[in-house]
Parts: C-alpha cells; structure tokens; sequence
C-alpha cells in the first residue's frame, strides 16, 4: 500500500468513524418521553362528556386523536380508548395525562415511549419552557412566534387556518345600521394587525377562506380605507357607539380589539370593549354570553382545508349568531357558488374577516420527523422520534 | 318708668352693647385669624404642588433623557435609521422601559411622528403624533403639561420630549406621568384640607373629570361654575361651595389654572380648606359669648338694680317729699347728706319747703286777720242796718211814752212790729252765718242728679210768674241717661238753689233760666245760665270768695255754699261770664267720688263782704 493510499484510508476512516455516530443518530429510533405543554385543562377524558369550553375541547380532541385509531367522517373517534399510537397511562384530571406508546397500533408502534402532556401551562410559560428544555412540543400563540424564534426555540407554523373575524349580533341597533358595518369594516388597518400585534405570523383576512384553500381570497379587500370610513360614520346622525366583545381570557382578541379601538375612532366611531367569560361549547353559544354587546370577536378553526366544506362548516356555525341566510350551502356546489355566497357574506359587513391565523408549533432542539398538521388533523406525534434517546 | 328703672335699662344695654362689642370683635378677629390661617395653608398647599410639579418635571425629563440614553434606544434608533427596517420588532418594547423607568406614558415615535411603540395605549402603532415633530429645542423646554390620549381616554400628562438622531432620523421617545389621582395623592394635605384636580379634557364641563385622591368627586356639578369660569378666563381664584344649609358643611377653595405648553388650559387644581373648624369655634364663641351675655345680664341686673337704687335714693326722697309738698304737707324734709348735686338739691328743696312752711304760717296768720276783720265788718254793716231802726223805733217809743200823748198805744203798736220785724231780721242774719258756719259733711247715696235739679225748680216755679215782677222761663235739657252717682241730694239740692237765687237776681227784667245735664267721661255735667247781665272778668275771679257779694244785701256766703257743696263731693265749680248775654256755672261731679279727705285748715271762716252775683 502505497502511503497515499493509507493516508486515504486513515483519513476516511477518521471521518468514517466521526461520522457515524451522527448518521446513526439522524435515524428514527424508538424510546423516549416527549414532553407536551398544553394551555387548556382537560376534566376528563370521557368522549360523554362535554368539553366546559372550545380550548378545552379542542385540546381533548387531540389527545383523543392520539388515543383512537382513526376518526369518523362525522368527527368522531373510531374504536376504543387505547386503540390509537397510545394509552393512556396515568391521568390527573385538569393537571396532566402520559401516554404510553401502543405496541399494538395497527400503524405501528410509535417511536415515542410515552407522551407527557402538562395542562394548564401559560403561553408565556410554555415558550420559557421551550427554550430553557424543560419542553419538546407546545403549542404557541402567533403573536408570540417572533419571539419564541429570537428565544431559540424551533417554530413550526402552519397554513394560516384559523380566522380572527369580528361578528355584528342581529338585533342591536348599532349593528342593523348598514352605515355602521361598512364604516367600521373600512376603518380597520388589517395591515397593521398582522405586522405589529401579529408580528407578521398571519395574512389579512378580506374573504371568509383562506388563499390557500379557496384561492379567492384575494378577491377580497383588505385595505384600510380610514377616509371613506370617516366619510360614511359622517353620514350617520348620532356618533356611532359599539359595544365589542371579546373574549377575556385570550390575550389575542383582547390586542385586536384595542387595535380596531384606534382605527374606529379615527373614523369617528367609538368602541367600547366588554370582556366576556370564554364562551363554552359550541361557538354558536357564544351568542348567548354576547347577548348584550353590539359585535363580538371569534376566532374559527378551519375544521377542513376543503374550501366548501370549510365555508358550510362557517355557514352553519356563524350564520345563526350573525344573522345570515340560513340557506346551507349546497353539497356540490361549485367554486363560483362559493365565492358568491362567500362575497355575499362578506359584503354584508355582518362578519368582518379580520385575519388569518396560523397554527405555530414550538418543538425543542431533540425532537424529528415533526410534519405540522393539516387543518382538522391532529398532531402526528405517532412518527415522531427524540434524537439522544437512543434505544 | 321711673328713673330707677331707666337707669337700669341704660345700665343693661350698655352692658348687653358692651358684651356684643366684645363677642362681635372676637369672632371677627377669629374668623379673619382662621381665614388669614387659610390663607397660609392655601399657600403652603400651592407652593407644595408647585415644589412636587417642579420636582416631577425634573424627574420626567430626566428620566426620559435616560431612556433616550439607552442602549436599548440607541439600538433601536440605528435600526430604524436603516433603509426597510421593521418596526413592527419594538411595537412591545415602550410598555417595558416605561415600567422600567416608573413613567406611566412612552411613545416611541420615528421621524414623521408615527407611534413605533406606545406603553398607554399599545394598539395606537402607527398613528401619527404631529405636534412632537414641529420644530422645537424640547430639552430647553423640559417638562410641559399636556393632553395625552390613552386607551382609556385622554389624560392629563407631564411629560418630555427627547430625540435620538441616527443620521436624518430622529427618534422620539415622549414619556411622563400621569397628573391625577395618584399625583394628589402625593400632595401631603394638613388636616380639613382636600385637593382636587379637574381634567380639562372635553369641550364642556364633565363631573367626571374632576378627580380627588380616591377617584372621581362626588357632587362634581357643584363645581361646574367655578370650573367654566376658569375655562373662560383662567387665573387664581378663591370661592365657597356650601354643601348643605349648615354654615359649617362649607369649603373654601382656591383655583390654579394648569396651563399647557401653548397656553391652554389642561386642568384646574382646586385646593380646599373646610370651614368647619373656623364655624365651630366661632359658634362656641358665639355661645360663649351668649352665656356671658347671659351672665353679664343677670349680673347687670343685680348690679345695676342696686346700683340704680343707691343712685336714684335720694331722687325718690326728693320725689316723695315734693309729692308731700304737692299733698299739702309743706313741713316735708328730705332726709339726703352728701356733698354732691342730690345733696345740695335735697338741702335747698329743705329750705324751700322751711320757708314756704314759714310764709304759710305768716299768710295764715295774714289772712286770719283780714278775715276776722272782714268778718268783723260784715258784721257790723249787717248789724248795723238792724239797729239803727231798732234804735230808732226805741226812741221814738221813748219820745211817745214821754210825751204821754194818745198816740202811744199806737206808735207802741207800731214800734214793736217794727223792733219784731228788725229782730228777726238779725236772727236771720245770724242764722245765716251759723249755717255756713254748720255745714255738714255729704252723706252720700245714689243719687239721679236730674231728679235733685227738678225738684229744685219745682221750689222756685212759684215765683218764676210771680205777679209784679217780670216773668223768668225755666228750660230744663236733661240727659235722661245720666248716671246715678254717689251724693248727698240735700246738699246738691241747696246748691242749685243757690245758683237759682243768684240767676232769678241777675234777671230782675225777666229771661231765661237754662238747666242743662250731660254726661262726661267718669262724670256728670251741670250746666246753669241766665241771660242777666253778665259780670267783669274780675267779678267772675272773686266770685266765689266768701262774703264777697254784688248785692246791696247780699251775705256774700251763697256760692261759697256752693263751691263747697261741689268741693265736698270730689267736683269742681267753673263760671263763664259774658256782658249782656248773661252767665253760666258748670258744675262737674265725679260719678263715684274719692275718698273723703278732711280738708287742711283753711280760714273757711274768713268774712268777705260780697257774695256771687
């Protein structure tokens, strides 16, 4: 052997042998304990009982995807509690859940050991958790992606999927007045939003889909127009006073809120806020906490990246606390239907799309294989593994 | 009132004056004391917000440089002085450094004014403040007082300007505190001091703009007044608010304009000082002064009672003894030593009353005399008329007897009627002065006195139309309402012959004789006139003089009767007189006469020599 060629051969045994340990670890691999922050608290954990609110239930209905084998076209779970990737192993109602992993599970075992999930951890808290390691996975407010990226912490952000609208209630006087809706619609600097409360994690919302699954949302308006609002609450003979409820307990809302404060005022219309107990069950019950306020805030999850499903979801949701036609929209109908129906929507001004909100996933440093979830998918936790917990 | 109780008036109200003096001076030196003291406290209070105002303007300024100073600000500057930088990073950043640097305001505005991050009202990015971007040298002007809106509406503000320059952009940072509550909280208030701050935030007055240490003030409307006054024309001023009836509920209050960086009014501190302690003390001043006026007067009283009788003594002694003189006593002394005015009063008042004592004596004795003289002439001229035909007649009967002519049994016949005739005639004279001499005192009953004039009439009726003499008429006007009174009808009815007598003697060519009765107030009027001759005015002065007559045989004793008659029952006896018309008596007797009174001695026996005509 000539020298060369065993200087070759050491040198690619050196890196052969440096880099193999890191090859190695890039592999999925089975063991170790994810561990999950949630912001809601789950009571139970019995499909028969209701959810007290829409955080918690969708909170439930993740760990359910995790614990059923597979859901049912009408959203429900499919078999029996442990049939999915996990069981659960221990379960402190309100306080947290583990669980195991399914040898079982006809996918497969998944990587995982187990999947720890701590309840009740505050946004904040959950990226300090993030960045300081004491966390692998958690869900983060948008408005707080910026920073958590700037904390170090891996961000993973969806298709903006969840709508900020603010919804006029039928009735009041404030939002009978056509005048009103469309000053206010005007007025509103969705620009604004989506780059300083935001941080820009979102896109303006001028339809009641997103562009990405409509492909029609441009269609739709999202500019500012302060003087044609100015113009319009002008028109009106006495200054326009609405009553806006939010939801107290979500930072979000309350921000935007303030925000279409100062927009309507420069159009000369004046807001006051009402915080508001978060609305439970249905987001259609939130009519009923609402009933003395003028317009509320709702934030939609899009339970479908179908667009017609998604809008006959909306339809069917919001109509009724909006005051819309109650004509569903027709199984087969065809994109033009749609829009029309979503231009007739929006033109009313009765729901005013605000923005769209991503889902923004904090993941530490260890954890691989994450895909973010499509719109109605839960988290696919079953194929993610840890890097350093080797078996 | 007597003297002694005007004394004691004058004593009283010159004490009840003199304590008023005294309680009015002490309550207006106390309140003038209590509103000077307000005064002072008005002033410490201004000068104290003044002194913390100028303190928190250095505070603001300095702390608001330090921000500019900072790293952080620096940084922030440098980056928004780079082409496409993005601003939305700071948006969170002011609400941060305000806490950190104890300001309740932070914007952070860029080069054109836009609000990059705002701590009192976060969702306000991107609007622009124009006013902070006009050319200004704002670390000359230091701290300034201004408008700042804020998410829960406009507030008032001391805030700063300073600027961080990257290059040609300008960085703002405007920061400050908030001038409220919690400012007026700071402010240390002595007792029954209170101030207030009324934000002038909105075109007209809003109660809710005016804000004490705990909030907004109740009874805010009380104040609009004072507070559109200094929107009108801003300036210090003092004025009340009385927040019930009660005098003590009412606050003083002094108003300092609070005037902004172009002179506009921001806001009105109103420093107030409750009256309550000043109206308690000058209400217990009041008491006490009501109690030492009490006291003062009950003392007054006594005092001034003693005093008042001890002064006024010897005025009474004088009064008492002038009243004994009045009453006839002229031998009245006063009993008063002393060297004073009362003294020498009491002391010629004694010699007065010694020699009128003494002049009395010597007029008693004077008139006794000339009585007796003229009693002793009347007596001698009524005698003597008798008694020269007595002596006439005797001496003829002598000269008969002597002459022993036939004759004699004739001119004895004669003689002796005529020595009847004039013997009688002697008696009757005597009989008359001894019923003058005899008058009895009234036996008094109820008498009608129209009844007593009636029956006098009736006696003379006879001759009134007696044959040979010119005939008198009688007209009688009785007031047939007369009273009864209390008399002796004998004697008022010899009275009223007497006056008839001397009225039928004063009309020897006939007339009319008028007897009239009325009643007066508490008495009874008789009236008799005839149409006679009339008398002088000093015929009418000595009228009823005894034994002063007109007539040629007269006894001068008939209205002497009579005015003795009306003296006796307490009347009174009047004549008015007028020539060739003729003359009247009035005759007033009381209804119920007085007490008897024993006459004084008098010389009622004192002769005149001519009775009323």
């Amino acid at each position: 052997m000539k020298p060369r060629s065993f200087l070759f051969l050491v040198v690619t045994s050196i890196v052969f042998a440096a880099t193999a340990p890191l090859e190695s670890a890039r592999r999925p691999h089975y063991g170790g304990a994810l561990r999950v922050e949630i912001g809601a608290v789950v009571h139970s954990l019995d499909p028969a009982v209701a959810s007290s609110n829409s955080e918690e239930a969708a909170a439930k209905q993740q760990i359910d995807a995790l614990i059923y084998d597979h859901r049912n076209s009408d959203g429900t779970f499919a078999g029996t509690a442990g049939s999915g990737p996990f069981r659960i192993a221990e379960w402190e109602p309100a306080q947290r859940v583990v669980l195991a992993a399914n040898g079982d599970y006809r996918g497969g075992r998944p990587f995982l050991d187990s999947v720890e999930i701590q309840m009740g951890r505050a946004p904040h808290d959950r990226v300090l958790d993030l960045a300081l390691g004491k966390a692998d996975f958690a869900e983060i407010p948008p408005e707080q992606a910026r920073h958590a990226a700037e904390s170090g912490v891996r961000v993973s952000t969806s298709q903006p999927d969840e709508l900020l609208a603010l919804v006029f209630l039928p009735g009041r006087p404030m939002a009978e007045d056509v005048r009103v809706r469309q000053a206010l619609a005007r007025s509103l600097d969705r620009g604004a939003i989506v780059n300083f409360l935001l941080q820009k994690e979102g896109e303006p919302a001028g339809g009641l889909l997103p562009q990405w699954s409509s492909g029609t949302a441009f269609l739709f308006s999202t500019a500012a127009d302060a003087p044609g609002a100015k113009a319009l609450a002008s028109q009106i003979a006495h200054p326009p006073k609405i009553l806006l409820g939010y939801d107290s307990a979500d930072g979000l809302e309350q921000t935007v809120a303030e925000r279409i404060i100062v927009d309507a005022q420069e159009a000369g219309i004046g807001i006051t806020l009402a915080a508001q107990a978060a609305p439970g069950g249905a987001p259609g019950n939130s009519s009923a906490a609402a009933a003395s306020v003028d317009a509320m805030l709702i934030r939609w999850h899009m339970p479908s990246p179908n667009p017609r499903d998604a809008l006959a979801t909306f339809l069917k949701v919001y109509g009724p606390v909006a005051g819309l036609d109650p004509a569903p929209l027709p199984d087969a109908a065809s994109p033009e239907q749609r829009y029309v129906r979503e231009s007739a929507v929006v033109s009313g001004n009765r729901i005013i799309p605000l923005v769209w909100l991503p889902q923004v996933y904090g993941l530490s440093a260890r954890v691989r294989d994450w895909k973010t979830p499509a719109p109605g998918d839960g988290w696919p936790l079953a194929d993610v593994w840890l890097e350093g917990d080797a078996p | 009132m007597t003297f002694r109780s005007k004394l004691f008036v004058v004593f009283a109200l010159a004490l009840l004056v003199s304590v008023g003096l005294i309680a009015a001076g002490v309550t207006v030196v106390t309140r003038r004391a209590f509103a000077e003291l307000n005064r002072q406290h008005t002033d410490a209070l201004v000068a104290q917000f003044q002194r913390e105002f100028e303190r928190q303007e250095a505070e603001v300024a300095h702390r608001v440089q330090a921000i500019a100073d900072g790293e952080g600000t620096v940084r922030m500057a440098i980056a928004l002085s780079q082409p496409q930088a993005d601003v939305s990073t700071y948006v969170n950043d002011a609400r941060g450094v305000a806490q950190s640097h104890q300001l309740d305001f932070l914007d952070f505005d860029g080069s054109d004014g836009a609000i990059i991050s705002s701590a009192e009202w976060p969702a306000r990015f991107g609007y622009k403040i124009t006013w902070v971007t006009q050319p200004q040298d704002w670390a000359a002007l230091g701290s300034f007082l201004t408008k700042v809106d804020t998410q829960d509406g406009p507030a008032l503000g001391l805030m700063a300007v300073s600027t961080v320059r990257v290059g040609d952009n300008d960085l703002y940072v405007v920061g400050g505190q908030r001038l409220g509550k919690e400012f007026l909280g700071s402010l240390v208030l002595p007792a029954g001091m209170r101030a207030l701050l009324y934000l002038n935030m909105d075109p007209a007055f809003q109660a809710a703009n005016l804000l004490d240490p705990s909030g907004p003030v109740a009874d805010a409307d009380r104040f609009a007044p004072i507070i559109n006054q200094e929107r009108e024309h801003p300036g210090e001023q003092t004025f009340k608010i009385s927040w019930t009836a009660d005098a003590a509920s009412a606050e003083m209050f002094h108003a300092l304009p609070l005037m902004g960086r172009q002179n506009d009014l921001l806001g009105v501190l109103l420093v107030g000082s409750s009256q309550h302690d000043a109206v308690t003390l000058e209400r217990r001043i009041l008491l006490l002064a009501l109690a030492v006026v009490g006291m003062g007067l009950l003392f007054g009283v006594l005092l001034s009672w003693w005093v008042a009788a001890r002064v006024t003594r010897p005025v009474r002694k004088l009064a008492e003894g002038a009243r004994k003189v009045s009453q006839g006593n002229w031998g009245a002394r006063v009993d008063v030593r002393g060297s004073n005015e009362i003294g020498q009063l009491a002391r010629a008042f004694n010699r007065m009353t010694g020699q009128l004592t003494e002049q009395r004596e010597r007029l008693i004795q004077a008139e006794r005399v000339a009585a007796w003289r003229e009693l002793a002439r009347r007596l001698a001229h009524e005698l003597k008329n008798p008694l020269f035909p007595l002596q006439t007649t005797v001496e003829n009967l002598q000269r008969a007897k002597e002459s022993n002519s036939g004759q004699f049994e004739e001119v004895f016949r004669e003689s002796t009627g005529i020595l009847l005739s004039e013997i009688e005639n002697l008696k009757s004279i005597t009989g008359r002065f001894s019923d003058f001499a005899k008058m009895p005192q009234p036996e008094l009953a109820s008498v009608n006195l129209n009844d007593v004039v009636r029956g006098a009439v009736k006696v003379f009726e006879a001759q009134f139309n007696a044959v040979g003499r010119p005939p008198i008429t009688p007209e009688l006007h009785l007031d047939e309402n007369l009273p009864v009174i209390q008399a002796d009808a004998a004697l008022l009815h010899r009275a009223i012959e007497n006056l008839i007598l001397n009225a039928m003697d004063a009309m020897p060519a006939g007339g009319v004789l008028m007897l009239r009765t009325t009643r007066e107030a508490g008495e009874v009027h008789l009236e008799i006139s005839d149409t006679g001759a009339g008398l002088t005015s000093e015929e009418c002065e000595r009228l009823f003089t005894p034994y002063y007559t007109t007539k040629q045989h007269g006894t001068g004793l008939g209205l002497a009767i009579v005015q003795s008659v009306v003296s006796d029952h307490g009347g009174r006896i009047s004549v008015e007189s007028e020539a060739s018309v003729g003359t009247t008596f009035h005759i007033h007797l009381p209804a119920k006469p007085p007490p008897m009174t024993i006459p004084i001695s008098a010389p009622a026996a004192a002769p005149h020599d001519r009775e009323g005509a």
